[in-house]
């Protein structure tokens, strides 16, 4: 059980490896749930499990779409500007 | 259950205000259970804890650095820190024990880790002024004791 804690606790003081790749991306969508989570938690006047979910899955979704969105039209500018 | 209205509305306004956002700052979401609003309070605190255990577990600790090696507007302060501190009084202690330099991290983890802890950060202060504007309106507004 201390074994499994001090290789818990070790876990955090070394960074993990990250690559240069496309799948880097990926890590905006935990981000990208805590902040629909938090802004809805905020938001909402009442708060029930459906309704909140409900609301914090259409803002995260709407994040990731305008994200993708922004990306897309940035290639697009640069691959013009770069032509 | 019902959060202890009459006692807090004996309490001085403005000291029951900075108690709320003390505890919203000392742990995630204890401002909201404070003031009696439980599920809000379990949201934020498992939201933000979560982010920013991500944030440490892909950068380490290493990215909670208070000093910064090239002086800027804030001197030696570093600017991630401002937003990580807001976190949790907890970040101090881990910027204690990183303050020796012994945490290197750089490129990306050390990216990934800063706008996690930094954003989680951000995040609690939305919560800590929302909730202290909540327990302002809850307890001192015009027909608060019908509320309790």
């Amino acid at each position: 059980m201390l074994s499994k804690a001090v290789i818990i606790l070790a876990s955090f003081t070394a960074p993990e490896q990250v690559g240069m790749n496309a799948k880097t991306m990926l890590w905006m969508l935990p981000l990208a749930a805590a902040i629909a989570g938090i802004y809805k938690a905020v938001k909402l006047h009442e708060i029930t499990l459906k309704s909140f979910l409900k609301e914090a899955a259409v803002l995260f979704a709407s994040i990731v779409v305008f994200i993708i969105a922004a990306a897309a039209a940035l290639s697009l500018i640069t691959y013009l500007a770069t032509e | 259950m019902q959060a202890p209205c009459k006692k807090i509305a004996d309490t001085n306004h403005s000291l029951l205000l900075l108690i709320t956002a003390g505890l919203g700052w000392a742990i995630p979401g204890a401002g909201y259970w404070f003031i009696g609003q439980y599920k809000r309070a379990i949201i934020v605190f498992v939201t933000i804890t979560l982010t920013f255990t991500i944030g440490i577990y892909v950068g380490s600790i290493g990215v909670i650095d208070s000093v910064t090696a090239t002086p800027g507007i804030l001197g030696r302060i570093n600017p991630w820190f401002l937003a990580q501190v807001l976190n949790s009084a907890f970040v101090f202690l881990i910027s204690n024990i990183t303050a020796s330099g012994g945490y290197p991290v750089y490129g990306k983890p050390e990216e990934i880790g800063q706008l996690y802890t930094s954003i989680s950060g951000l995040l609690n202060l939305l919560c800590i002024i929302n909730c202290v504007y909540a327990a302002h309106t809850r307890y001192f507004s015009v027909g608060a004791e019908d509320r309790c």
